[in-house]
């Protein structure tokens, strides 16, 4: 009789106690993403711990080593960025394509181009964090496949793979942070040197028919 | 006499000792940073001094005798790969039509790219709050841009401001080093592929000049 009670009450304090442990996680990723934002360098267990307002032991009860720490805040990242990073004006015009994709690739690399430093720097050991990496640049390709679909369509190979090697290159992070920081232009003058050079790159859009 | 013969002969056999002295610690050094560069082509996780020892032949303490810390043998490195660098990767075709200065500055760049890449790496990773290197780092990118508007003077010639400075950037990043070392290692071109997504981007990047080849 007392046993139903018991075991509904068990689920509620299980439920909870997890919420709080997922809770914590998904601060202390957001405690390294903010470090990481400041710094541009690897936050150590200490710096994460005080930031999240948790212990380093709460730390290495949620990820058992520093590299584990490093992919969740990779995977974070990535569900975050394809959450914000909805393809818009698929179906417009060439211009607005091309504008829309820079204006939404900018945000991207300001947002994310600290995080991704810090991963390029650590992946040489860790195929988890490569094979993020490549899963990250796989994403960029694709978008830039769909976003420039009809100019890409009818482009013959090797044409069209070498076109989209050339447009993913030039709109990497590392090249938006080098407009930024070595070339010192403003956010609109980056998204206009973009906006040209693909306008270059790309096949003449065929009409319609 | 003895004495005085002693004296007046010992500057001058002195110095060809000092010289001589100074040329093996210079060979040393030299040794020394080639280690380093050849550990790093081989694998791009920077070596360690012990590494660098091993593989030159000398001591862990001769390298710190020579470089006082791991940071000053880098920039030794970065100097010799800038020295080496500006004379492998003279202009060659400046005058020529547009195909062929095209080619050309791909040519060299990606010959650059290929070598130098690994020690780019390093030197980017490791450049932390230091000044040397920083300098370092944006010599080379001056040199790559300067190189940039030698050979396609008469295309940008032909911009005005802000297009040509946009054009320039695009070069620029297009041309990038790790560009370079993405259609190499992810994307897995050969040599003659990356260089034809170059070829045809430069080309594509650039204007058309109505009355140049």
């Amino acid at each position: 009789m007392n046993s139903p009670p018991d075991s509904d009450g068990g689920s509620v304090r299980v439920d909870g106690r997890r919420l709080r442990s997922e809770r914590t996680r998904q601060l202390i990723i957001e405690a390294y993403m903010a470090l990481v934002r400041e710094s541009s360098q690897v936050p150590t267990a200490v710096q994460i711990a005080e930031r999240a307002g948790y212990s380093v032991r709460s730390i290495f009860e949620r990820f058992p080593d520093m590299h584990a720490l490093r992919v969740a805040v990779t995977d974070h990242a990535i569900a975050e960025g394809r959450n914000q990073g909805v393809l818009r004006d698929v179906d417009s015009d060439r211009m607005t394509r091309i504008r829309s994709h820079v204006e939404q690739r900018g945000h991207g690399c300001e947002r994310w181009l600290p995080l991704w430093r810090v991963l390029a720097t650590q992946n040489e050991e860790s195929p988890e964090l490569k094979k993020r990496i490549r899963m990250i640049r796989d994403l960029v390709r694709l978008r830039l496949e769909l976003m420039f679909q009809p100019e890409l369509t009818g482009t013959a190979e090797p044409l069209r793979r070498h076109t989209v090697i050339a447009l993913e290159t030039l709109t990497d992070f590392e090249n938006w942070g080098r407009m930024r920081e070595f070339y010192g232009l403003d956010f609109e003058q980056a998204a206009l040197v973009w906006i040209r050079a693909i306008d270059q790159l790309l096949p003449p859009t065929p009409k319609p028919s | 006499m003895n004495a005085r013969s002693t004296e007046s002969v010992g500057p001058d056999a002195a110095s060809p000792r000092v010289d001589g002295r100074r040329q093996r610690s210079e060979r040393t050094k030299q040794l020394i940073v080639e280690a380093y560069l050849a550990l790093l082509r081989e694998n791009p996780s920077i070596p360690t001094a012990t590494q660098i020892a091993d593989r030159a032949g000398y001591s862990v303490r001769s390298v710190f005798e020579k470089f006082p810390d791991l940071l000053a043998l880098r920039i030794a490195a970065t100097d010799h790969a800038i020295a080496i660098g500006t004379t492998q990767a003279a202009p060659r075709y400046v005058e020529a039509d547009r195909m062929t200065r095209i080619r050309s500055q791909v040519e060299t760049r990606a010959e650059t790219c290929e070598t130098w890449l690994p020690l780019w790496r390093a030197v980017n990773a490791n450049q932390g709050e230091s000044v040397e290197l920083k300098m370092r780092i944006r010599l080379m990118r001056e040199a790559i841009r300067q190189r940039l508007e030698l050979m396609y003077r008469p295309e940008l010639e032909a911009l005005k401001d802000p297009m040509r400075r946009s054009t320039m950037v695009a070069l620029e990043v297009l041309t990038d080093f790790e560009s370079w070392g993405r259609m190499r290692e992810f994307y897995g071109l050969s040599i003659e592929e990356s260089c034809a997504v170059w070829i045809r981007a430069i080309d594509r990047l650039l204007p058309k000049v109505p009355g140049t080849r």
